[in-house]
């Protein structure tokens, strides 16, 4: 290119400055600029002082935020991990990186399947992949049952609840967090969404009901020569949040316990769950 | 405590800091989200993502490059017009902007809100700029249309919109001088 199309054409990216700081620029028109900005100086002064005026803009149109929105914001800053101090600093709204692999999108989920021992289906030999849609449609239902029944409760359940929905919002959010589940010739079945990273899974039971005679169902974690650990009991289809689950961890079981549970199992379990297709076991 | 202050001790992870600081800018930001997005639930969506933002993010605010609201409105805008211009390529705005008067929405919709003293401010600085400058000024930031866009339905070349916003924003620091 000649010197005075370069000429040209830097004088053409210095014009948008102006529409830059009102964010009126086009994606890639937006990065085109931002990398000029990075190595001049004259337009990077010009686009903080464009940019404060574009603030008063800004200011201009405070209106006071729905009260809902703190209790939200607020609830989800404690379960929310921040990123590293080191992570680089950026020019003022500049391109943030790719949210969909942070937070806000989980990766496709892998549910695997391993029936209960002494049942006769037929075991599937490969883990189903289900569209990314249908595991986050399930998971955010299991979140908004927890919601609706806090419909219900007052005071400390309420609270209670409210924690556990944010510990599982935690579970769902994590970057490697996946599903599994398993389902019985009855069609009952046992569910876990986990984060190896996090060392934390969600389990539900669905279709077990309670046991009879006043005993419980108890969730243990399965782990290579050691005890089953207990991870507590497991009432009707409410969620139990785990955490601490180490990665070597093989399976969950569930066994039927007296009232209140037991130090190990008394039982043959009802109902195990491979934790390997959802990173654990490694 | 300043905001700027506030945001070192929230990149540090102090959640009473972030409390505090979300009291200084869920107005402004709220405020900006719902002038720009328009409907109040897809409004508060994302005060709520920039707002979480604000908490993830906080370590890559740098001082050096400007002052912490500046930083935090300018997210706060960015998220705003990301969502109306997917919402607009969905075509969803389309039939509500058809409605609109041509003339943009901003005497209108500054009628909407209460006076404050600095919109009142913004507003008299605003009424002193040509007519094409706060058009142009005013469709991109309260509108969310890029400068191609704004110089279509003003009928005007590129270089003129983008001199027209240049003069404009200087001519309303210009005005509002020292009522920061």
């Amino acid at each position: 290119m000649s010197i005075l199309g370069r000429l040209l054409r830097g004088e053409d990216l210095h014009s948008l400055a102006a529409p830059y700081a009102l964010d009126a620029l086009e994606p890639g028109e937006r990065r085109r600029f931002e990398k000029h900005l990075a190595g001049c100086d004259r337009c990077a002064a010009e686009v903080r002082d464009l940019a404060e005026d574009a603030v008063r803009l800004a200011f201009s149109a405070a209106a006071p935020a729905p009260a809902a929105l703190r209790d939200r914001v607020l609830a989800a800053v404690r379960t929310t991990p921040q990123e590293p101090a080191q992570a680089g600093r950026r020019a003022v709204g500049q391109e943030r990186p790719p949210a969909g692999q942070g937070a806000r999108r989980l990766p496709p989920h892998v549910w695997g399947v391993q029936p209960p021992p002494g049942h006769t289906r037929t075991p599937r030999t490969r883990p189903l992949f289900v569209p990314f849609a249908t595991a986050t449609a399930a998971a955010a239902l299991v979140v908004a049952s927890l919601f609706a029944v806090q419909a219900h409760r007052t005071g400390d359940r309420l609270a209670a609840e409210q924690a556990r929905a944010r510990e599982i919002a935690h579970v769902l959010a994590a970057s490697d967090a996946r599903a599994a589940r398993g389902e019985d010739a009855r069609g009952r079945s046992i569910g876990v969404i986990a984060s190896a990273s996090e060392r934390e899974a969600v389990v539900t039971l669905s279709g077990y009901g309670t046991p009879p005679g006043g005993r419980v169902h108890q969730l243990w974690l399965m782990r290579p020569r050691a005890q089953p650990r207990s991870l507590g009991l497991l009432a009707g289809d409410t969620p139990l949040v785990a955490k601490g689950i180490d990665t070597s961890s093989t399976s969950l079981a569930v066994t039927v316990e007296p009232d209140g549970g037991s130090a190990q199992p008394t039982s043959q379990p009802i109902v195990q769950l491979t934790l390997k297709s959802v990173g654990f076991g490694e | 405590m300043q905001a700027d202050e506030l945001l070192v001790l929230v990149a540090g992870g102090d959640q009473r800091a972030f409390e505090e600081l979300y009291g200084l800018v869920s107005g402004p930001v709220y405020g900006l989200v719902r002038r720009v997005v328009r409907d109040p639930a897809q409004s508060e969506e994302v005060a709520q993502e920039v707002l979480l933002e604000l908490w993830r993010s906080a370590a890559r605010f740098d001082p050096g490059r400007g002052s912490a609201l500046s930083w935090i409105l300018t997210l706060a805008h960015r998220r705003a017009v990301d969502r109306v211009r997917s919402a607009r390529a969905a075509g969803e705005r389309e039939q509500r902007e058809a409605l609109r008067a041509e003339e943009p929405a901003f005497d209108q919709v500054a009628e909407e809100v209460e006076a404050g003293l600095e919109r009142e401010w913004v507003r008299r600085c605003l009424n002193r700029l040509t007519a094409l400058q706060r058009q142009s000024v005013t469709l991109a930031y309260y509108d969310g249309y890029t400068y191609r866009e704004v110089a279509e339905r003003l009928s005007l070349p590129l270089g003129t919109v983008k001199t027209r916003m240049r003069d404009g924003l200087t001519r309303l620091r210009q005005c509002l001088g020292g009522a920061a």
